[in-house]
């Protein structure tokens, strides 16, 4: 049995701000006595990653799922609860946890803004005393798999949000950690580049054995890449397992359209839910039975059009928030 | 060996910003030459009028002024130009990789700023070369006055770097208000000399300064080395410093620990 990597339990964020009154009175006000205002960013998020797996926190904006992943990497303190990070309280001791995990916030950059890439990875290296042929070796194995050459030696600056994240990437593992803390890394990113850095990522679990903690809005992506996801909704987690569950147990199943030739028999099949002009729409929630359906189709020689789907993945988390939410109501 | 290869590489950052471009390197040697240039013809036209001011003879003023103007230079670069200022890394939430390295934010901003001070010094010390041999300054009063003037320049270094840490630490917490922190600088400049000479303010200016850490930074060694102070009353200058450079690290030293339990990272 695989032993934890990130366990969070009972996790709880608040942060306490002073909020500015409107206008040049209100100002003032403000400045003599500052109305005071809390938030609950988390409020009870448990969870937990086994050593080597990859797992998607998934949530619409704000959920909680930077916050909690800034408490698990050690940059915040929690109000409550606890966490642990290779078995150790990340922000406890902040520089021996930097040693074992990294981390790309793919909203903003660890380079040096007006240094070459090089010379940032060369900064890391030294502050990480990475020694210097395992410094050529990663650089070597992170130059193919991201195709950094042609532009680490330009400025951030000068470079485009996909060359700048891959480039973070780079300077994430250069120390080799063996869990990676990856929020929003694909945000912004044309198809090609995003296809890059999914391969990527799937090559550091996959291959290289690393635990990945992974926040996304894209469910290309967390179908491509994770078997587990947490859901969260205002702090809480409203699911945990796997993806396949997930779907299961809050989508409303496969959909299959196809357009015949003219003149051809229907086949004698079950799920057929209507027609739009000359396409038929099949439906249902036993996988098999869509698999039935779909060799059938292929082996006729008539069918002139078949497009198949499986669940929407943002279909399925809105449903599993709305079922939650009525949930909470009628419990009120 | 490794932590001295670290410290090395920290340290060196904000002058590879412009050693890396010549253009910008230019600039500044531009800059400099046309700030001192001017600051030497505005004194020397001043003490046309007024021989003498604030116990100041013209070659003593000028001297000063000119002096002030590189003290300008000791911050380092402009690290504004990189996006790389504390409160640039605070307001765009860039600040949290300072969190994830295994230096301590504390360690790596001092090291940053021991690497500007230098580089800055080092053109400090170019330029003011530059200056005493076309003639625009006089040498140090005395012996006595150069080795205060090092000392206490030491010292001012010193306290300069805690002012400025503060300011920056002070940006955890005052993030939406630009307002003070300009302030803060004026006032650090002000009360430094490096505006005006403080001798030529009110007493009850000077006597207020003098409670202040920040003429320690600029004012005391300068006026060491055109014999303004007497080498002879140096004690109690370099005593004050002290004091600051002691209180400061206290109060930087706290400030630090409350700003790593409650960082705050901005837009989510």
């Amino acid at each position: 049995m695989r032993s934890q990597a990130i366990e969070a339990a009972g996790l709880r964020k608040v942060f306490h701000s002073t909020s500015r009154r409107p206008g040049v009175l209100g100002g003032l006000r403000s400045l003599v006595a500052p109305e005071r205002v809390t938030t609950v960013a988390v409020d009870d998020v448990s969870f937990s990653v086994s050593e080597g797996e990859l797992l998607a926190l998934l949530g619409p904006n704000g959920a909680g799922k930077s916050t909690t992943i800034k408490m698990l990497s050690g940059v915040l303190v929690p109000s409550e609860g606890r966490c642990r990070v290779a078995g150790q309280v990340p922000h406890l001791d902040r520089r021996a946890n930097a040693q074992r995990i990294g981390a790309v916030f793919g909203q903003r950059s660890q380079l040096w803004w007006d240094l070459p890439a090089l010379e940032s990875f060369a900064m890391l290296r030294d502050i990480f005393r990475v020694g210097d042929d395992a410094y050529r070796k990663r650089l070597d194995e992170l130059e193919g798999l991201l195709e950094l050459s042609g532009f680490w030696r330009q400025r951030p600056r000068h470079m485009s949000l996909g060359q700048r994240v891959r480039c973070d990437l780079a300077a994430a593992l250069l120390h080799d950690p063996a869990i990676i803390f990856l929020d929003e890394p694909t945000i912004g990113m044309d198809a090609v580049v995003k296809e890059q850095v999914r391969e990527f990522i799937r090559y550091q679990t996959a291959e290289r054995g690393r635990t990945i903690l992974l926040t996304t809005h894209d469910m290309a992506e967390v179908s491509r890449l994770a078997s587990r996801v947490v859901l969260i909704n205002e702090g809480r987690v409203v699911y945990d397992g796997g993806l396949a569950d997930l779907q299961r147990e809050y989508g409303s199943g496969w959909k299959v359209r196809v357009t015949y030739a003219p003149d051809a028999a229907l086949p004698e099949v079950s799920g057929l839910t209507g027609t739009v002009g000359d396409e038929h729409r099949y439906a249902g929630t036993d996988p098999a039975g869509q698999r039935d359906l779909l060799r059938r189709l292929l082996d006729r020689d008539d069918v002139e059009d078949l497009q198949a789907h499986g669940d929407d993945l943002e279909e399925v988390m809105a449903e599993v928030y709305r079922r939650r939410s009525a949930a909470i109501e009628v419990a009120s | 060996m490794t932590e001295i290869r670290q410290a090395w590489r920290i340290a060196r950052t904000s002058a590879l910003y412009e050693v890396l471009q010549p253009g910008r390197l230019a600039g500044v040697a531009v800059q400099l030459s046309l700030q001192i240039f001017l600051t030497w013809c505005l004194w020397r036209a001043l003490y046309e009028a007024v021989p003498a001011s604030g116990g100041l003879d013209r070659g003593q003023a000028v001297t000063y002024t000119v002096l002030g103007t590189l003290y300008g230079r000791l911050r380092g670069p402009d690290r504004g130009l990189a996006r790389d200022t504390v409160v640039q890394h605070v307001r765009e939430g860039s600040i949290l990789y300072w969190y994830l390295r295994p230096v301590m934010p504390r360690r790596y901003h001092w090291l940053r700023a021991v690497g500007d001070q230098a580089y800055g010094f080092g053109w400090a010390l170019l330029a003011y070369l530059a200056c005493l041999s076309f003639g625009l300054i006089g040498l140090p009063a005395s012996a006595a006055a150069a080795a205060l003037f090092a000392l206490t320049l030491l010292l001012g270094q010193m306290v300069l770097y805690y002012l400025l840490a503060l300011v920056d630490v002070a940006c955890f917490w005052t993030l939406q208000n630009f307002g003070v922190l300009a302030i803060i600088r004026l006032v650090q400049n002000l009360f430094a000399g490096a505006i005006v000479p403080l001798w030529f303010l009110p007493g009850w200016f000077q006597t207020l300064s003098s409670w202040l850490p920040f003429e320690a930074s600029l004012h005391v060694p300068i006026s060491l080395y055109i014999g303004r102070i007497e080498p002879s009353g140096a004690g109690r200058y370099v005593l004050v410093q002290v004091v600051w450079v002691v209180l400061l690290a206290v109060v930087l030293r706290r400030f630090w620990r409350r700003a790593d339990q409650q960082v705050v990272v901005q837009g989510g």
